[in-house]
């Protein structure tokens, strides 16, 4: 396919400030889904704004049609024409009293005669599910229908490229999946789309390829599953690993075949989890869950206490307990959804220790015994406050059975 | 959130699909027949009757429009009060004399003015409120394009038609977040609390402007800012109605001070 959009090494600055886009290449095919995917202050939106001119590089070029991307008026009329850029904001986007003059909007000053004004109004209102609301004004409308009217509003110039700032922001659940539907719709329709989110659930399913941002930074631009099936990048990028890649990592971990295609729908799950259920599974015997409360005990020899037991994955619970792994300099696997994530490791045999502090410590060892109860596996939940001096790696065991009269043996 | 709900009921009303003008002309018609009108008679007839028309065909809910009523109403009366005493003219009606200084006196003349201002200013707001509760503002630049007001002065009027309702929204929210830690519990506070609403919206506006800017670059702007024009061609269903009323109006309005009918 031929490329349409291409940056090489461009940089920005903004004046006497920071530099938000720190040397970024890459190029965009004709009719590509492509998500851009970083947390809040990535350079998400910055480097958007340069695929229509909105924002001029420090240094390096932006091409489009595989020309430089030229600053003068005329021309940027031209690319905006070309590049229609949907803003996070709807509200901010919408500038006329009615839907009808905001849409048409973009047509009138490209210079377009009355009739051709009249059909493309009709055509991008058609295309987002909008006709009947011409003569509406904006503040009577929905989120979502804000929304589709700010999209209304760069179709109706009949754009190649179409960018969207978070375009699922402040939608609800079925209207953020509405608008994906929308957009697949539109990519059909021969355009070639760019969104940015920070929403790794509604990328993964649909992008076709994903580009990871990190501080101006592209630190992984593949096809989604491998871009965001990296725990190593996607926790870089302060993300989550979709739930779906998740899961089958998790049972590709145990063991189960998983197909060389990961699956991008729930469709795709059943037919694995049907495939695997017709083969015997034994399960390795479990690990052990070790908890630390942070308030209550010194963690400094914490460090040797996890040299001491390599292969064990540690997770903080709460502010404070991140805080401490922080100054400790303890690599935290886990940081969000930690005693399930333990719990799936000691089900493979494997130990996790979790950082937290008060009345959490209760909440991992009741946690995990309504597991235990549940699907009858025994797991162990051992207090290391309550297990004094630290047990050597060897002796943990028997250490624990002895002593920690909080373990909750299932 | 008063203004928001007249545009709704307006934008809402059985009479959108009729065309501006002729609704335009209804209201301006009668309030000018009751502004020149020198008998109560002719306003208290065009605010019956336009009243009628807003609650039957045009369907306003009878609660909602008492409502609006209420506080033109209450101006009036305290300014008919005033008047009633302050004029003069014919025969003393009442007179009441406290101590003896004051001297409050009605006569014949008084209560004649009095009631002529009552019914004039009653047929002019209903006047007004017709057209205010038939016809959005939305529809309106498009007529103020064609008597030839400036188009700079409509593209402005435009904006800031649709800004009004992001930064009443903006307004709103601010203030519920400082009444939510007790913003305005004390007089001081108040203050205090009002002034930074006041430079948060300042700030939040100056934001607004520079991104609406943006906006309207990202979409080619060169000036020209559209018009809405769709609105229904003028029909001779609507219009003929229209004209026979104020006809008629203006026949009674005729018939009354040629007659001698009128109060002098």
């Amino acid at each position: 396919m031929k490329v349409i959009l291409e940056a090489r090494d461009v940089r920005y600055r903004y004046p006497r400030g920071m530099e938000a886009i720190k040397g970024i290449s890459f190029h965009m095919r004709r009719g590509e889904k492509i998500a851009l995917v970083g947390p809040n202050g990535a350079g998400k939106s910055t480097l958007l704004q340069m695929f229509n001119g909105m924002i001029r590089p420090t240094s390096g070029t932006m091409l489009f049609d595989n020309e430089p991307i030229r600053y003068d008026i005329s021309s940027l009329r031209q690319l905006r024409k070309r590049v229609g850029y949907v803003l996070q904001n709807a509200d901010r986007q919408i500038i006329a009293p009615t839907v009808y003059q905001d849409v048409a909007f973009g047509p009138v000053n490209l210079g377009y005669d009355d009739q051709a004004v009249r059909e493309a109004v009709a055509t991008a209102l058609r295309h987002v599910g909008l006709v009947g609301f011409e003569r509406r004004p904006p503040h009577q409308l929905s989120g979502g229908e804000k929304k589709r009217v700010a999209i209304a509003g760069v179709l109706a110039m009949d754009p190649d490229v179409l960018v969207f700032d978070e375009p699922t922001s402040g939608l609800d659940p079925s209207g953020s999946e509405d608008l994906m539907e929308l957009l697949d719709e539109l990519n059909h329709n021969g355009k070639t789309i760019v969104i940015s989110t920070h929403d790794v659930e509604l990328a993964y399913p649909w992008a076709e390829r994903a580009i990871l941002l990190l501080d101006g930074q592209i630190i992984r631009e593949d096809v989604p599953d491998v871009a965001f099936g990296n725990t190593k990048y996607v926790r870089m990028a302060h993300l989550s690993v979709p739930t779906l890649l998740e899961l089958s990592a998790e049972l590709g971990k145990r063991g189960f075949m998983i197909p060389e295609r990961k699956p991008r729908s729930v469709l795709d799950m059943v037919h694995i989890i049907e495939n695997q259920l017709r083969k015997p599974y034994t399960p390795p015997a479990p690990g052990t869950i070790t908890v630390c409360n942070v308030d209550e005990r010194e963690t400094s020899s914490l460090p040797g206490w996890l040299k001491a037991r390599p292969g064990i994955a540690v997770g903080a619970m709460g502010t404070r307990a991140k805080q401490c792994a922080a100054t400790e300099c303890i690599a935290l696997e886990f940081t969000y959804g930690v005693i399930d994530k333990c719990l799936l490791r000691a089900l493979r045999g494997q130990d996790s220790l979790i950082l937290t502090t008060g009345s959490m410590v209760g909440r991992v060892a009741a946690r995990v015994e309504a597991y235990g109860k549940e699907s009858g596996n025994a797991i162990s939940v051992v207090n290391l406050n309550t297990t004094n001096p630290f047990p050597a790696p060897g002796h943990m065991d028997v250490e624990v059975s002895q002593n920690d009269l909080t373990s909750t043996k299932l | 959130m008063f203004e928001e709900l007249l545009d709704d009921v307006a934008q809402n009303s059985a009479f959108r699909h009729i065309h501006p003008g002729t609704k335009v002309l209804l209201g301006l018609g009668s309030l000018i027949i009751c502004l020149v009108s020198p008998t109560p008679v002719v306003p208290l007839i065009s605010g019956v009757i336009l009243s009628l028309v807003l609650l039957i065909p045009v369907r306003i809910s009878p609660i909602m429009y008492g409502e609006l009523l209420i506080a033109p109403a209450i101006f009036t009366v305290m300014s008919v009060v005033v008047l009633l005493f302050l004029l003069g003219g014919g025969d003393v009606i009442w007179q009441f004399n406290p101590v003896l200084w004051i001297n409050l006196t009605i006569t014949t003349g008084s209560l004649s003015q009095s009631t002529l201002v009552f019914f004039r200013v009653f047929g002019c707001s209903i006047s007004l409120f017709f057209i205010v509760l038939t016809t959005p503002v939305t529809d309106l630049f498009n007529g103020m394009k064609r008597i030839g007001i400036p188009i700079e002065l409509i593209d402005l009027m435009m904006i800031i038609y649709r800004y009004i309702f992001i930064v009443h929204a903006q307004a709103v929210e601010i203030w519920q977040a400082q009444v939510m830690r007790l913003g305005y519990s004390r007089p001081r506070e108040a203050i205090r609390s009002f002034s930074l609403l006041c430079g948060m919206l300042f700030i939040s506006s100056w934001n607004a402007g520079e991104d609406l800017i943006r906006a309207m670059d990202c979409r080619c702007y060169d000036g020209i800012f559209p018009s809405l024009d769709l609105a229904e061609p003028v029909q001779m269903r609507s219009l003929i109605p229209v004209i026979a009323y104020l006809a008629g109006l203006g026949g009674v309005l005729i018939v009354m001070t040629t007659g001698g009918v009128a109060v002098p």
